[in-house]
């Protein structure tokens, strides 16, 4: 009896744990709603969806990153200053130098450009075994490599060398790169990408990478190394082989929304409005003054649908009085206003001039306007090619020459030769007009550290600038994630 | 002793009524409790040695005839001792029956059984109706809230049917959930919310209201909590946080009992804050303008009215209102109890609320060795949410931005438009109120159908099978009256999700006594499925504001935004116990658990979680027995291991989910992004878990409780290490570090007084300490954030988790002071930071632990008082040595900008040279340090002692009518607090989880009720 008590409970027992697990795999993880990586990435539409977001990483768009990313390389120069709302504690120390590890908009500038290259990895890595054509796999490799060469670009000139990371089976720690590798791996990369990429018009879609997009940062980076002798070859290859560019006709509507498709624009950080603001440009929020109603001198009416933010992006008055009379680039710029009590309130004066460069979108979404962020046009790629010639021959008539075609463009007479009695002359009217050209868009602390003129012009503005500050702080989470890194000296 | 005493006064008064009795033929009278006096229905009357006899009728009274007098009749009733009477006349009799104290020996709900509590070898705190709460309770926790030791139960908020954060014997794990296991009616349910999420441009509270909202607490009989690891290792990888097992009502033998009870109440914010009032705002603005805190073109000039801002936000004497009506009763095969509920309260905030319909049936059925049974309950649970909640700017809820806007200020402009201020980015209070409108509607059905066998003498097999299904679906729409929605033409948010879980379970079990000696073995399996589905669609741009969400097509269909998500986990486990009792002495628990998870890595699927106890119950030994004073005494023990298996699915593979968009061809697009550093040997944390306790009762009971010491370390704890974020990624799942809280509870019961004028009190005490044993080699984890104040809290070594980390502040500089101990910028009048590195500049490197969000010692004291048919509860708690931060006090000390206005009292008394404060600042230039807004002024001292609830009750008494039983009560819940703390509530935690956080809080409501029970 005793016996059969026992077979009768074992089976019970048994019926039970047969009934649960009588669909087998009860505890297999099944993924519903998220893709799994073991066949996702072999295909087509995989590998595409994984770039358009390396492509997003890249641009750095999301949120108020367009206005965070574009800041810190014009907070502490002559252009503007902010104030206001509960960024201006952070971006106070910005302007006066009290940079230190824990501030914000650092990390802003380190993360998605990781998460660009680790994108880029993963996506060189899957190409090769993937379904992809011969020839997309070249093209997709290519963008990878490029979109990966701009995203080191970009760290380099923040933070200094930076580590190496090249693919996913690294070490999870990884010591920054030297000097040298870091300059050469960028510029081999973005070579590889202007050989292997489509030419400009030819790539599968707009905003996808081109051959001239390549060459612009490469030029780019030549410069901001000071590589003159490089910069000069890739400036001549770009305008020797890239026919297609010239400056837009009018600077006043070169960054208006309907204007995006011009000839000016190499590459750019694309902008959509959306209520998500995943891909939005925040400049016009931070830039209407309190109570905005209109602005007779631009002839902007302020629509109701716009948001008027407390943050302020304001341009100091010595910046705003350093344009020549008759410089239409100044017509971005408002010196009074219209507030909604209709009282004319001046702005000139308190160093509260405003820009509206990127001019407020009609078809707005909430705080998201559309315009995009010029990250390399023509203009840049003129007055490049002319500081790269007076640096390496002193001032001559090709280089003044393509410097008069922006000012030409700019309402203003061209530069001669007697004006400019020495390369050290010229290098002070290109910074100048690079200023004027290129104010708020994000290239003014990399053009005055280029001539040598961060730290002292800071200091002339009664700024607690060092010589360290070329570069940024490494941000302190970056540090605590991984001992092997070395914060940059005197932080 | 006490059954001596008993059988004695038995005896007595049947030879009362021997005394009184005459020969005649009619028998009647009425059964009553000897204690409440109330009447027993259906008790049986029978005549020995007779057939004859009768039952008690709805009134407990009886009559029928008997040839011959006197007769010896037995009377019987379940749950009641049975008593044989000498009826000798036809006198009306009133027989009392004393409660089976056998019987009535408390029997406690264990996971997968029931115990005698002299049986329990584990530390298990038990709550029965009669001591619940006695305020309003919107959810089963609020019943017990400060009632059981070691447990520290905080509201989110006051908001109606807020959050509710449970921490059973503190916090032990970072990421894998604190909350306890929740089962009702044998059935662990899945307590996540079905829409996580507010909708598009709608600030809500961190924490999501309380899914156990749907379960009517007016139906539940008993909650248990089990605390200790053997009690709670039978739930093996879900045991580690504690368990909570809630009990609902089941029909008694008897006739049909109806009862209603209702209550209607008035709510009321029950402490303010103090704002700048218009003339003050005015005058301290201009003198701060004046002294160079901002531009003359500032300056405030005349005003007509003001707002005071906050108290337009208030719903006064918000009602609440509650019916509950119930039918229960039974015989001795079938037994039911059903009930109806409906709950409604505002808010004490405009424009919110929440409702309840539920309603429950509860069968069982016993047909000689077979039993079934089903308890199932649905109810539809409808909430208002206003705008409020832990964001700020354009983006702020109404508590935020009636603090910030300008109490100078008319409500509407010249236009009779929601006036917006000038000098900030938020839009008017008002506006948002009633501009953002958020509604949600949940279903959820909760049933179990069990089918128990008991065959072979010894053996019992229980099949439990249950579902569990919520289905919600919530309603945003952000109007024009917003500027958010004028400038997107209006936004409409759908956001929809149902989760289900299913279960199936079998146990055996075998109790055999022999010797002096009890056996009881358990062994079941059972297997248990949640899935959830999520669905959300959003649109904006629409012509017009009347459709709100009823018609998304009318939308601007290129900002159409639509997600939607499904997934799955799965418990597989296997379960024995066994319990030996050894005479009457020595107890023996062993219990076991085999845990499988779907959300485990490849190579750690299954998890083993053992547990052991002995109890010497020393009552029964002879050198005890002999005590007069002791009435029981028992020693426990135990030791055991349990799992934490609450983390997301999916941590242990990587998965590709949407990305960020991208713009590609002049159009926003969608990616995908690689999500996590994989890690296949990902498992369950492990909490250990040691106890020793005492169960004691003195003088004849009228001492009674228990104290526990125990020691509970979370090992292999799941933590998102910090990877370098050169990968791309910033964490990875790991299982490392280790978390030890420790503490000593402190139960005890007395009867004070008893007689016509009785007294009777509970004091709970808890003392609690955690700390952090291991970090897997990370020195700091930062964590924490609100608004622009952020790294809060440290998680470090030594230290208890999330631990407030901040500057400390020791007063105002001086004129006068000597400036040449600091190189920083500071001026007379600024803060005086301390220099703890003594480096002359105070930066991130002079912050330092300032506090611990726990707190060491927590106190409750519950006295009843009977008179007559008068009762009173009166219910004090208390909770000392934890802090929070108010981040709106950082609100008033690092304003955004100069014009928000902010807390009276620091801006009053504010530095001048006139009045050199050494304790509030100048606010001239308060961000002239920098942000240091983790400080010793914000981070304050959450102490405080409430007196809780009060409630009299009067009980009619009524002689012979339909109606059994009528009573009226008036209760009044958070009548005093008494505290330093300077937002709404220190009780509550509006962020939720382990960093403390109070912003914007929703106010705690006083409530005064007036109700009635009435009984049929």
């Amino acid at each position: 009896m005793k016996k059969n008590i026992r077979y009768i409970g074992l089976g019970i027992l048994l019926s039970g744990t047969v009934l649960l697990t009588g669909c087998r795999d009860f505890l297999k993880e099944e993924v519903y709603s998220q893709l799994a990586p073991e066949n996702y990435l072999k295909t087509r539409e995989g590998l595409t969806s994984v770039l358009y977001e390396t492509y997003a990483k890249a641009a750095n768009m999301n949120s108020n990153n367009s206005i965070y990313v574009l800041g810190p390389q014009e907070f502490m120069t002559d252009i503007l200053y902010q104030s206001g709302d509960n960024v201006e504690a952070t971006i106070r120390n910005f302007r006066e130098f009290n940079w230190e590890p824990n501030m914000d908009f650092l990390i802003q500038n380190w993360d998605s450009y990781y998460q660009c290259i680790r994108n880029a990895n993963i996506l060189i890595e899957n190409i090769p075994s993937s379904g992809l054509s011969a020839s997309e796999k070249s093209l997709f490799e290519a963008e990878a490599r490029f979109l990966r060469a701009v995203a080191y670009y970009k760290l380099y000139f923040f933070f200094g060398p930076v580590p190496l990371r090249t693919g996913t089976t690294q070490e999870l720690s990884l010591a920054r790169a030297s000097d040298d590798e870091m300059k050469q791996f960028i510029a081999s990369e973005l070579k590889y990408a202007s050989e292997n990429l489509p030419a400009p018009g030819s790539e599968p879609q707009k905003h996808r990478a081109h051959k001239a997009a390549a060459t612009g940062y490469l030029l780019k980076f030549y410069l901001n190394t000071k590589n003159w002798t490089e910069a000069g070859n890739v400036s001549s290859q770009f305008l020797n082989t890239f026919k297609g560019y010239s400056l837009f006709g009018n600077y006043k509507d070169l960054f208006k929304v309907e204007n995006e498709n011009n000839s000016e624009y190499v590459w750019v950080r694309p902008a959509i409005p959306s209520s998500s603001r995943v891909t939005a440009n925040s400049w016009s929020n931070v830039s209407f003054p309190d109570n905005f109603k209109s602005a007779p001198e631009i002839g902007l009416e302020f629509k109701s649908t716009w948001l008027n933010w407390p943050n302020e992006f304001r341009i100091y008055d010595d910046f705003y009085a350093s344009f020549e009379t008759g410089d239409k680039r100044k017509d971005l710029m408002i010196t009074y206003y219209i507030n909604t009590s209709n009282e004319r309130i001046e702005l000139l004066g308190n160093d509260n001039v405003r820009s509206f460069k990127y001019w407020p979108d009609q078809n707005h979404v909430g705080a998201a306007h559309g315009n995009d962020i010029p990250e390399i046009r023509f203009a840049d790629i003129l007055l490049s090619r002319a500081e790269a010639l007076n640096e390496l021959n002193g001032p001559g008539e090709e280089a003044l020459q393509l410097i008069n075609q922006v000012r030409a463009r700019a309402g203003l007479a061209g530069l001669k030769l007697a004006d400019v009695s020495s390369k050290e002359v010229l290098r002070d009217r290109i910074l100048k007009e690079r200023g004027h050209e290129f104010y708020n868009e994000g290239h003014r602390r990399m053009d005055l550290i280029r001539t040598g003129r961060f730290i002292t012009d800071a200091q002339a503005r009664g700024k607690n600038a060092q010589p360290h500050h070329v570069v940024f702080p490494i941000p302190q989470v970056v540090i605590d994630s991984d001992p092997a890194i070395v914060q940059n000296p005197n932080y | 002793m006490n059954r001596n005493l008993i059988q004695f006064s038995l005896v007595l008064i049947l030879l009362l009524f021997s005394l009184t009795a005459l020969a005649q033929r009619a028998i009647t009278g009425k059964v009553v409790d000897a204690k409440t006096s109330e009447p027993l229905i259906g008790a049986t009357l029978k005549v020995e040695g007779s057939q004859a006899g009768t039952q008690t009728n709805a009134d407990g009274e009886f009559s029928f005839s008997y040839n011959s007098l006197p007769v010896k009749v037995q009377v019987s009733f379940v749950g009641y001792v049975t008593r044989s009477i000498e009826v000798r006349d036809t006198q009306a009799l009133t027989i009392e029956l004393e409660p089976d104290m056998e019987l009535l020996e408390d029997v406690v709900v264990i996971g997968y059984g029931t115990a005698k509590k002299s049986d329990i070898t584990g530390s298990v705190s038990s709550i029965t109706e009669k001591d619940f709460n006695k305020g309003v309770n919107v959810s089963a926790e609020q019943l017990i809230a400060g009632k059981v030791s070691g447990v520290q139960i905080v509201q989110s908020s006051g908001e109606p049917g807020g959050g509710i954060t449970v921490n059973i014997r503190g916090m032990g794990s970072l990421n894998a959930g604190n909350s306890p296991l929740y089962v009702v009616d044998g059935f662990p349910i899945d307590n996540s919310s079905a829409v996580s999420g507010t909708g598009a441009n709608f600030t809500g509270m961190r924490t999501a209201r309380n899914p156990l909202n749907s379960i009517n607490p007016n139906d539940i009989a008993s909650i248990e909590v089990l605390k200790d690891a053997s009690a709670t290792a039978i739930y093996g990888s879900r045991g580690a946080n504690g368990v909570v097992l809630i009990t609902t009502k089941r029909g008694k033998e008897g006739g049909l009992k109806v009862n209603y009870d209702t209550y209607y109440g008035v709510q009321n914010i029950m402490n303010d804050i103090d704002l700048l009032s218009a003339n003050d705002y005015k005058a301290v603005m201009n003198s701060l303008i004046d002294a160079g805190a901002g531009n003359a073109n500032l300056k405030i000039g005349e005003f007509s009215g003001g707002t005071d801002w906050l108290d337009r936000m208030y719903h006064k004497d918000a009602p609440i209102q509650n019916h509950n009506l119930s039918f229960s009763g039974g015989n001795q095969s079938t037994k039911y109890h059903t009930s109806l509920n409906y709950f409604n309260q505002d808010g004490v905030l405009i424009n919110s609320g929440n409702k309840r319909y539920s309603a429950r049936i509860n069968l069982e059925h016993t047909n000689k060795n077979f039993t079934f049974g089903t308890n199932i309950s649905s109810s539809y649970v409808a909430d208002n949410y206003v705008a409020n909640g832990m964001d700020l700017n354009e983006r702020a809820g109404i508590i935020y931005a009636a603090i910030a806007y300008e109490p100078t200020l008319s409500v509407y402009d010249q236009e009779n438009n929601y006036v917006l201020s000038k000098n900030m980015n938020i839009d008017n209070p008002l506006a948002i109120a009633n501009g953002k409108t958020s509604v949600s509607n949940l279903y959820r059905t909760l049933g179990t159908i069990y089918g128990e066998v008991k065959f072979l003498k010894d053996f019992t097999a229980r099949l439990n099978l249950g579902a569990d299904i919520t289905s919600q679906r919530r309603d945003t729409y952000i109007d024009r009256q917003t500027m958010e929605g004028r400038s997107n033409g209006g936004i409409a948010s759908i956001l929809t999700g149902t989760n289900n879980s299913f279960l199936s379970e079998l146990t055996l079990n075998y109790r055999k006594r022999f010797n002096q000696q009890d056996l009881n073995v358990l062994f079941g399996t059972t297997g248990q499925q949640f899935n959830s589905f999520d669905q959300s669609s959003q649109g904006s741009g629409f012509p017009s504001d009347v459709t709100k969400t009823d018609n998304m097509s009318l939308g601007d269909p290129t900002r159409f935004i639509v997600t939607s998500g499904r997934s799955r986990n799965s418990l597989l486990s296997y379960l024995g116990r066994v319990n030996y009792n050894l005479y009457e002495k020595y107890l023996l628990t062993a219990s076991l658990r085999i845990d499988g998870s779907s959300r485990f890595g490849e190579n750690n699927k299954y998890g083993v979680f053992p547990s052991f106890a002995f109890a010497w119950r020393l009552e029964n030994e002879d050198f005890i027995k002999d005590l007069e004073f002791i009435s029981s005494l028992k020693l426990r023990s135990s030791w055991g291991q349990t799992g934490n298996q609450a983390i997301g699915n999916y941590q242990s593979m990587t998965t590709y989910s949407s990305g960020q968009m991208a713009v590609i061809g002049n159009q926003q697009v969608s990616t995908t992004t690689p999500n996590r550093v994989p890690n296949p040997n990902l498992k369950w944390e492990t909490s250990e878990q040691l106890n020793f306790g005492l169960d004691y009762g003195f003088l004849r009971n009228r001492i009674t409780g228990s104290l526990d010491w125990f020691v509970k370390t979370t090992k292999d704890m799941l933590l998102n290490l910090p990877i370098p974020r050169t990968t791309g990624f910033s964490t990875m799942m790991t299982n490392v570090g280790s978390v030890r809280n420790g503490g000593f509870e402190v139960l005890v019961n007395t009867i004070n007084l008893t007689g016509p004028l009785s007294w009777e009190s509970t004091l709970n005490m808890t003392w609690l300490n955690n700390k952090v044993l291991d970090l897997g080699g990370i020195d700091n984890i930062f964590t924490g954030s609100a608004g622009g104040t952020s790294n809060i809290a440290l998680i470090s070594e030594g230290l208890p988790m999330y631990s407030f980390y901040g500057y400390v502040i020791d007063g105002v500089w001086q004129e006068g002071d000597d400036f040449s101990v600091t190189k920083d910028n500071v001026k007379p009048g600024d803060f005086k930071y301390r220099d703890i590195n003594g480096d002359k500049v105070v930066n991130a490197d002079d912050r330092t632990v300032i506090g611990s969000p726990f707190p060491n010692f927590m106190a409750s004291l519950t006295n009843n008082f009977s008179y007559k048919r008068f009762n009173l509860n009166i219910f004090l708690d208390g909770v000392w040595g934890s802090k929070m931060l108010n981040n709106n006090l950082v609100d008033t000390y690092f304003p955004a900008n100069l014009m928000r206005n902010r807390l009276a009292e620091p801006m009053l008394n504010r530095w001048t040279p006139s009045n050199p404060s050494d304790v509030y600042p100048s606010f001239i230039n308060p961000l002239g340090q920098g942000k240091k807004e983790v400080n010793t002024y914000t981070v304050e001292n959450a102490d405080f002692l409430r007196l809780n609830t009060v409630k009299l009750g009067y009980d009619f008494h009524i002689n012979r009518s339909a109606v059994k039983g009528l009573g009226v009560f008036v209760t009044g819940q958070n009548l005093a607090m008494w505290t330093k703390y300077k937002g709404y509530d220190p009780s509550i935690n509006p962020n939720g989880g382990g960093v403390r956080i109070d912003w914007n809080a929703f106010p705690t409501a006083r409530t005064i009720l007036f109700g009635v029970n009435l009984t049929l």
